[in-house]
C-alpha cells in the first residue's frame, strides 16, 4: 500500500498533536506557573499549589468524564483513598516509614485499581444509575475512613506526608506539585491527540458507530479508569501534604462537585478549558472573603448556565476557528481516482455468504433464512419496502445482532456472532442509516477514527510521545485525509462535523468506512437525503470503490442507483428474501413489481 | 522517646521560622492597627461553638479599641469563617500568616480544623491562642508559639468520669460519640480512663450525628445493663436525639458528658422540657451558680456587661461568650505589656501565672502550654439554664 | 427491639419508596431522571417547620403550602432543567442540569435555612404512644398516593394521557395530546409527592438540607431495585431498604449499615441492570 501518497492537496496542517494550539494548555500552565513566585505573595502559592493538587486528580477525571462521557460524580473517594495511603505509609503506624516518593507511587498503585473499580459498573449501567454508584462509593470511603481507627485514625486523623529537601517548604512543594500539574497537562494533551482520545469520543457520542471501527468500549474503559484512578490518588497524596493533617471531614461532596463542575465547564472533550475551569473553581472563592459560603451554590449556577446556554463550555468559546462562516454554496467533488491510493489490490476474490439467517424481536420475524453471497469486486444491491428486514440484515452482519438461525461466513469462516467489534479487523466496514458521527470534532478528527485499528502505539507510548505514536498519527492523518480527498471533502477537513450538510456527513461516513481499506463495504441507504447530482456523483464513487477490489452491500430505496450501478440485486419483503438476480432480471420479476416497485 | 525525622523537622522548621521572622521582621510603625487572625467555624455542622464565641470576641475587641486601643493602636479582628471544614481552615490560615502577616492568631475553634492548621501556622512562626480541646494541639516541641487557654480532653473527661464513678457510683458505663475529630478522640481518650477508675465500660460507639434513629444504640446500653450514658460531641441535634430516646424508652439513668447537652439549640430540640432532667454537662466554675445560687462577683459583672451590650445568651452558653471575652484580652494584655513581635507575646505568656480571666484562671509555663486549671472544671445541672449559666450537679461537693 | 426496626424501618422505607416514585413519576413523563428528587423531599421537612413552626401557620395549611412549593418546584423542574435538553441531542445533559439544579437548592436551604438539624413539629395532638404517628404518617401517605396514582392511571383520562406520552411519545403527540402540558402536570404532581415524602417523614429525619444527598441516594435505590417506571417496585423497595437499613443498623451499626446497603446495591444492579421488575433495554442500533 502506498502510504506516502503524493497528492495534489492543499498543505497538510501538522500533525495535530505537533501544533500550537495542542501545546498550548502546556505553555501557558508553565509560563503562569514559573511567574507565579516572582509575585512574592505566598498565600497566592498555596492556592496555586492547591490548584495544581486539583489539577492533577481533575486532568485524569477529565478522560473520564470529558472524553469517554462517563458521569463519575463521586471521584473524590479516589482522592480520599490516595490521601490516607500516603500518609498512613509515610507516618509509619502500619508498617515502617515509607518515603514519601514511594508512598505515592504506592498510593498511585492502589488507586488505578480502586478507579477500575469504581468504574467497571459504567459497562452495565446507565448513565443515571452508575453516577449514583460513584456517588455511593464517596459515602462508602468516607465511612470506612472513619471506621478504620487502628489505620485511619478514625475521626481523628493522621498527619499528612512530608516531602524531603527541596519539596519541604512551600515553594518547594509549589514547583514539585507544578511539574506534576505540567506532565498530567502534556500527557493527556497526547492522548487527547492520538486514536485513544478520539475513541474515547467516539464512544461518548456515536458508540454504536465506534464499535463498527473496531473499538472496543471495555478494553479502552478499562485503561482509562486505570489512569484516572493513579492520578487522582496521587493527587490525594499531595493533598494531605498541603493540608498537613487530614481528618475524614475534609473530603467533603462539595469537592467531588468541584471537580466534576470544572470538566463540564471547561468543556468536554478539551484540555485546556477543564485546565482553565480547575483554577477558576479553586481561585474564585479566595477572591472574595464573603464568596467562600456562597461557593458552592455559584459553581451549580455556572454549571446549569453552562448546560443550558453553552454546552460546550469555555473550550467552546475559545473556539474562533470554528466560528469563521463556511462557504455557502458547497458541491461536494469526489475524486474516485484517488481510491488507488487507499483501497489495496487483493489477490484473489473473497466471499462474504449469509447463510439462512433468522433473528425475531420478540413476536416479529424481522428475517428469515435469508440467504445471500457478496463477492469482492461486486455491487450488490439490497431492496425491499420498509420493515423488509434489510438494516436488520446489515446489523446481523456487522455483528450487532447475533442471529437466532444461521451464520455469516467470510471465505468459510463463520464471522463471530454478535460481535460488532470485531469486524473491522476483518476488513468488514459499513455507514449508518442515520450518520452516526462526532458532533463536536472535527471533519478530519471523525475519519481517522476509522484508523483506529490500524494503530500499533500502546496506551503508554501515546501517553509520552514516543515515535510510534507518532508515527500512527502520520499515518492515520495522512490515510484519512486521503479518503477525504476521494470523496471530495478535503476541504472541510477541519471544520467541526456538526456544521456540515447532511449530504456531506454521509460521506464523511464513507470516507470514515475507506480508511478501514475495507475488503466488504455495507452501505446503508447512502443516498438518502442527496441531490440528484449528489446521487450521481455517488454512484460512480461506489463504482469506483467496487472496481478496487471491495464488495459493496448497497441498502436503498433509490431505484435508479440501483439499478445503475448494482451487479446483482436481492429483493427482501416480510423478512424472506423474494428474489435475487441481476438487476434486468428484478426489474421485470412479477412478484418485485407487486410488493415493491409498482409498475 | 526518640524523635522522629518528621518531628524533627517540624520542630527545626518552626524554630527557623521563629528566628527568621524575629531577624528580618520589618519595624513597625507605631500607629499601625494590631492586626488579629481569626478564624472561627460561623456557619458548618461545628458552628455553635464559634457563633456563641464569636460573640464575647467581638465585645471583647470593641471594648478594647473603645477604650483607647493598645498602647493608642486599634486592633483589626481579621474574620474568616472556616465553615467547619478543614481545607477552608488551612487556605484561610495561610492568607491571614502570609498575605495579611496578622501578629497572633485566635482559633481555629473547632479541633477538627486546629489538627490541620496548627503545624501550618507554627512553621509561619505567628503566636495562636485557640480554645480546642484535643490533647496534640500543644505541644511546647513542635508548636512553640501555641497556647491554649481551656481544658484539654484529658481534664474534661477526667472531670466526667469523676463525677459518674465516684458520685454517681455508676459501675456500668456507656460511652458514645458521634463520628467527628472531636468525639472519636473523646472517646479513645476517656474509655481507657474509665476502666482506671474501676468502671466497666459495657458500650462504646462512634455514631453519625445525622444518624435520625438512636434507638438501636441505645436499646443496645439498656441490654448491656448501663447505669450512665456519656456522650461526647459537639452537635446539638445528636445530643437531644440521645436524650428524647431515652426517655421514650422511659429509662431514668443519669446523663453525663458534652457541655453541648446544656445549650440552648439542644434545648429547643427537645420534645419535652422535662426531658431535660438528669442530664449532666460539663461546666466550668466560674460560669455555674452556686448552692446559694449566685455567680461569683467577676461573672456577675461580665453577665451584666454583656447585658448592657445586647447579646443575646438564652440560644447559647455563658461560658463560649466569656471564653471568646478572654482571648483577645489575653493577646492584648501581652502585647500592651512586651511588644507586638512573636517572642515577645509567647514570652509574655509563657510566665504567666492565674490571669483572672472570666472562663477561668489561666497559668502557663515554658513547658505547659495548656493553661486551664482542673479544679475550675465541674458538672452542672443542664435543666437549671438560667442566663446561659447553671447550677451545680449533685453531689458536687468538690 | 424487633417493634422498633420494624416501625422504623417501614416508616423510612415508605419515605424512601416516595421518593421513588418522586423518580418515576418524573421519568414516566420525560424519560430523563432527574437528581432533585431528593431535594424536593428535603424541602417537604423544611418547608414544613418553616411554615408551622417559624411563621405559626395552622398545621393543615402549612401543608397545603408544602404540597404547593413542591408542586411549583416540580414545574421549575421541567422548564429550566429538563425542557431545554430534551431536544439537544446529547441525551446526557440532563443529568447535569437536574444536579445542577438540586445543587442551588441544597446550598440555598444550607445559607437561609440553617446548616444544622432544625426540629421538625409534632402534626397532630396526640402524644407519643405505641405506633406513634412519626411512623404512620408516611406510611399512610404512601399507601395512598400508590392507591391514588394507580387510580390516576387506569381510571381517569388525563392519567392514561400521561401513560401514553411515556409509552409512546410519537404517537400521543400524532395523536394529539398536548405532550408539553402534560409533561408539567407530572412533574408537578411528581413535586407535591417529594414533598410529601419529607413532610411526613419530618419528625424522623429533621429539617436539615444535608438530607438532600441521602434522599437522593436512598430514594434511587427503590427505583434501581424495582425497575424504572415501576411504581409498585418501588414501594417494594423503599419498604425492603427501610427494614434491611435498620436491621442492620442495630446488628452492626450506622457506618457498616450504609456499606452493607450500598454493596447489595450495586450488586443487585451489575447481575440485573434493569431492576427486578424492570423491562430490558430496547434496540439500540
Amino acid at each position: 500500500m502506498n502510504d506516502s501518497a503524493t497528492l495534489p492537496l492543499p498543505a497538510v496542517q501538522r500533525l495535530k498533536a505537533g501544533s500550537l494550539e495542542a501545546w498550548l494548555p502546556t505553555a501557558m500552565l508553565a509560563i503562569a506557573g514559573a511567574a507565579l513566585p516572582l509575585l512574592g505573595d505566598s498565600y497566592l502559592g498555596v492556592i496555586a499549589t492547591r490548584a495544581a493538587i486539583y489539577w492533577v486528580l481533575v486532568s485524569g477525571l477529565n478522560l473520564v468524564v470529558g472524553f469517554a462521557g462517563q458521569i463519575a460524580i463521586g471521584w473524590v473517594a479516589l482522592l480520599t483513598l490516595g490521601a490516607y495511603v500516603t500518609s498512613v505509609l509515610c507516618a509509619g503506624t502500619v508498617m515502617p516509614e515509607l518515603s514519601a516518593y514511594l508512598a505515592l507511587l504506592i498510593a498511585g498503585l492502589v488507586g488505578a485499581i480502586f478507579g477500575l473499580i469504581i468504574g467497571l459498573p459504567a459497562l452495565r449501567l446507565r448513565t443515571f444509575y452508575f453516577a449514583m454508584t460513584t456517588l455511593g462509593f464517596a459515602t462508602i470511603v468516607t465511612q470506612v475512613a472513619l471506621a478504620w481507627k487502628s489505620v485511619t485514625g478514625g475521626g481523628v486523623g493522621v498527619p499528612g506526608p512530608v516531602l524531603p529537601w527541596p519539596f519541604a517548604s512551600p515553594w518547594g512543594f509549589y514547583y514539585f506539585c507544578l511539574g506534576l500539574a505540567l506532565l498530567c497537562t502534556w500527557m493527556t494533551t497526547n492522548i487527547a491527540a492520538s486514536r485513544f482520545g478520539r475513541s474515547l469520543v467516539a464512544l461518548r457520542d456515536a458508540e454504536v458507530a465506534a464499535e463498527a471501527v473496531g473499538i472496543s468500549k471495555p478494553a479502552l474503559l478499562v485503561t482509562v479508569f486505570l489512569f484516572s484512578g493513579a492520578l487522582a490518588a496521587i493527587a490525594g497524596g499531595l493533598f494531605a501534604s498541603l493540608q498537613s493533617y487530614i481528618t475524614p471531614d475534609a473530603f467533603t461532596f462539595d469537592l467531588s462537585v468541584l471537580f466534576f463542575i470544572a470538566i463540564l465547564i471547561g468543556g468536554r472533550g478539551s484540555i485546556l478549558g477543564p485546565l482553565l475551569g480547575t483554577i477558576i473553581l479553586t481561585a474564585l472563592p479566595e477572591f472574595a472573603a464573603p464568596l467562600v459560603a456562597w461557593s458552592t451554590f455559584l459553581y451549580a449556577v455556572l454549571l446549569l448556565v453552562i448546560v443550558l446556554a453553552v454546552p460546550g463550555g469555555i473550550a467552546d468559546m475559545l473556539d474562533f476557528k470554528n466560528r469563521r462562516p463556511l462557504e455557502r454554496h458547497r458541491e461536494i467533488r469526489p475524486r474516485p481516482e484517488l481510491l488507488a491510493h487507499i483501497i489495496p489490490p487483493s489477490a484473489q476474490e473473497s466471499l462474504l455468504k449469509l447463510e439462512n439467517l433468522s433473528l425475531s424481536f420478540g413476536g416479529v420475524r424481522a428475517i428469515d433464512a435469508v440467504h445471500l453471497t457478496l463477492r469482492t469486486g461486486e455491487v450488490h444491491g439490497l431492496i425491499g419496502p420498509n420493515g423488509s428486514g434489510k438494516t436488520t440484515t446489515l446489523n446481523v452482519i456487522s455483528g450487532y445482532y447475533p442471529p437466532q438461525q444461521g451464520q455469516v461466513r467470510l471465505n468459510d469462516k463463520a464471522l463471530a456472532a454478535g460481535a460488532a467489534a470485531a469486524r473491522a479487523n476483518q476488513r468488514i466496514a459499513r455507514t449508518f442509516q442515520t450518520p452516526r458521527l462526532v458532533g463536536s470534532a472535527s471533519v478530519l478528527e471523525n475519519v481517522m477514527i476509522g484508523a483506529t485499528t490500524a494503530g500499533r502505539a500502546s496506551f503508554v507510548e501515546s501517553l509520552l510521545f514516543l515515535p510510534r505514536h507518532r508515527r500512527d498519527e502520520a499515518r492515520a492523518q495522512a490515510a484519512a485525509m486521503t479518503a477525504l480527498a476521494a470523496v471530495g471533502l478535503d476541504q472541510l477537513a477541519f471544520v467541526r462535523a456538526d456544521r456540515l450538510q447532511h449530504s456531506e456527513l454521509r460521506f464523511v461516513e464513507i470516507a470514515r468506512a475507506l480508511v478501514l481499506r475495507p475488503l466488504f463495504l455495507l452501505l446503508d441507504e447512502p443516498a438518502a437525503g442527496l441531490s440528484v447530482e449528489e446521487i450521481k456523483r455517488l454512484g460512480a464513487l461506489i463504482v469506483t470503490i467496487s472496481r478496487q477490489g471491495t464488495g459493496v452491500l448497497l441498502v436503498e430505496h433509490h431505484a435508479d442507483l440501483i439499478f445503475d450501478i448494482c451487479d446483482r440485486v436481492t429483493v427482501l419483503n416480510l423478512g424472506k428474501v423474494l428474489a435475487s438476480g441481476t438487476p434486468a432480471e428484478i426489474r421485470g420479476h412479477r412478484e418485485v413489481i407487486n410488493a415493491y416497485l409498482g409498475a | 522517646m526518640a524523635i522522629s525525622r518528621r518531628q524533627a523537622l517540624i520542630g527545626s522548621a518552626a524554630s527557623t521560622a521563629t528566628l527568621a521572622s524575629g531577624v528580618f521582621r520589618p519595624a513597625i510603625a507605631a500607629s499601625e492597627p494590631i492586626r488579629i487572625g481569626y478564624l472561627p467555624a460561623l456557619t458548618g455542622p461545628s458552628s455553635s461553638t464559634g457563633i456563641g464565641i464569636n460573640r464575647g470576641t467581638e465585645l471583647a475587641v470593641k471594648e478594647i479599641n473603645d477604650a483607647g486601643g493598645i498602647n493608642g493602636r486599634q486592633i483589626e479582628l481579621v474574620v474568616r469563617d472556616t465553615q467547619s471544614d478543614p481545607t477552608k481552615a488551612v487556605n484561610a490560615a495561610t492568607e491571614l500568616t502570609r498575605r495579611h502577616k496578622v501578629h497572633v492568631i485566635w482559633g481555629p475553634l473547632n479541633s477538627g480544623e486546629a489538627l490541620a492548621a496548627t503545624p501550618l501556622i507554627a512553621r509561619d512562626g505567628v503566636p495562636q491562642l485557640h480554645p480546642c480541646w484535643v490533647d496534640q494541639l500543644t505541644d511546647v516541641k513542635k508548636y512553640p508559639l501555641a497556647f491554649r487557654n481551656a481544658p484539654t480532653n484529658q481534664q474534661i473527661g477526667g472531670a466526667a468520669n469523676h463525677y459518674v464513678v465516684n458520685i454517681v457510683k455508676a459501675k456500668k458505663v456507656a460511652v458514645i460519640s458521634d463520628t467527628t475529630g472531636y468525639g472519636t478522640a473523646s472517646l479513645n481518650a476517656y474509655v481507657p480512663m474509665l476502666k482506671t477508675l474501676g468502671a466497666e465500660v459495657v458500650y462504646e460507639g462512634s455514631v453519625e450525628s445525622n444518624n435520625p434513629d438512636l434507638k438501636p444504640e441505645l436499646l443496645r446500653m439498656q441490654a448491656a445493663g448501663a447505669q450512665a450514658i456519656m456522650p461526647w460531641s459537639v452537635n446539638a441535634g445528636f445530643l437531644s436525639r440521645i436524650i428524647n430516646t431515652r426517655a421514650e424508652l422511659n429509662w431514668d439513668i443519669p446523663i453525663v458528658g458534652q457541655t453541648t447537652l446544656g445549650s440552648g439549640q439542644t434545648k429547643a430540640l427537645l420534645k419535652k422540657p422535662e426531658y431535660w432532667e438528669k442530664v449532666y454537662p460539663n461546666n466550668f466554675r466560674n460560669c455555674s451558680y452556686n448552692a446559694a445560687g449566685a455567680l461569683p462577683p467577676r461573672t456577675v459583672e461580665f453577665v451584666e456587661r454583656i447585658r448592657k451590650a445586647n447579646i443575646e445568651m438564652g440560644d447559647t452558653l455563658l461560658w463560649w461568650i466569656a471564653l471568646g471575652y478572654d482571648g483577645p484580652r489575653l493577646m492584648a494584655e501581652a502585647i500592651k505589656a512586651a511588644g507586638s513581635g512573636p517572642e515577645e507575646i509567647a514570652g509574655y505568656w509563657n510566665k504567666i501565672k492565674a490571669w483572672p480571666g472570666v472562663y477561668g484562671s489561666i497559668s502557663w509555663t515554658p513547658e505547659l502550654h495548656d493553661g486551664f486549671q482542673n479544679e475550675e472544671i465541674v458538672m452542672c445541672q443542664a435543666n437549671s439554664l438560667r442566663d446561659g449559666a447553671f447550677t451545680l450537679a449533685p453531689g458536687y461537693t468538690g | 427491639m424487633l417493634l422498633s426496626i420494624v416501625s422504623y424501618g417501614l416508616a423510612l422505607g415508605a419515605v424512601y419508596a416516595l421518593i421513588g416514585i418522586t423518580y418515576n413519576v418524573m421519568f414516566a413523563a420525560s424519560r430523563v431522571f432527574s437528581f432533585t428528587a431528593g431535594t424536593v423531599g428535603m424541602l417537604g421537612g423544611v418547608f414544613g417547620a418553616l411554615c408551622i413552626d417559624r411563621m405559626g401557620m395552622p398545621v393543615a395549611l402549612g401543608f397545603l403550602l408544602t404540597l404547593a412549593a413542591g408542586a411549583v418546584l416540580g414545574v421549575i423542574t421541567e422548564v429550566l432543567t429538563v425542557r431545554p435538553v430534551l431536544k439537544s441531542l446529547d441525551q446526557h445533559l440532563y443529568v447535569l442540569s437536574t444536579l445542577a439544579f438540586a445543587l442551588m437548592l441544597q446550598q440555598l436551604t444550607a445559607i437561609e435555612w440553617s446548616t444544622e438539624p432544625q426540629p421538625f413539629p409534632r402534626l397532630l395532638p396526640f402524644g407519643p404512644g405505641f405506633f406513634d404517628q412519626q411512623f404512620w404518617l408516611p406510611i399512610s401517605a404512601c399507601v395512598l398516593t400508590i392507591i391514588g396514582l394507580e387510580w390516576l392511571y387506569r381510571r381517569t383520562l388525563v392519567g392514561r394521557a400521561f401513560l401514553a406520552i411515556s409509552e409512546d411519545n410519537y404517537a400521543a403527540r400524532a395523536l394529539g395530546l398536548p405532550e408539553q402540558r402534560l409533561r408539567v402536570a407530572s412533574y408537578a404532581l411528581a413535586g407535591a409527592i417529594g414533598t410529601l415524602a419529607g413532610f411526613t417523614g419530618g419528625e424522623m429525619m429533621l429539617a436539615y438540607f444535608g438530607n438532600g444527598p441521602l434522599l437522593n441516594f436512598y430514594g434511587f435505590v427503590p427505583v434501581a431495585l424495582g425497575g424504572m417506571g415501576s411504581n409498585r417496585g418501588a414501594v417494594a423497595g423503599g419498604l425492603a431498604l427501610g427494614l434491611f437499613q435498620q436491621t442492620a443498623n442495630f446488628l452492626v451499626g450506622g457506618i457498616f449499615a450504609s456499606v452493607a446497603i450500598f454493596v447489595v446495591f450495586i450488586l443487585v444492579l451489575l447481575v440485573r441492570p434493569e431492576g427486578f421488575a424492570g423491562a430490558a433495554p430496547a434496540r439500540r442500533v
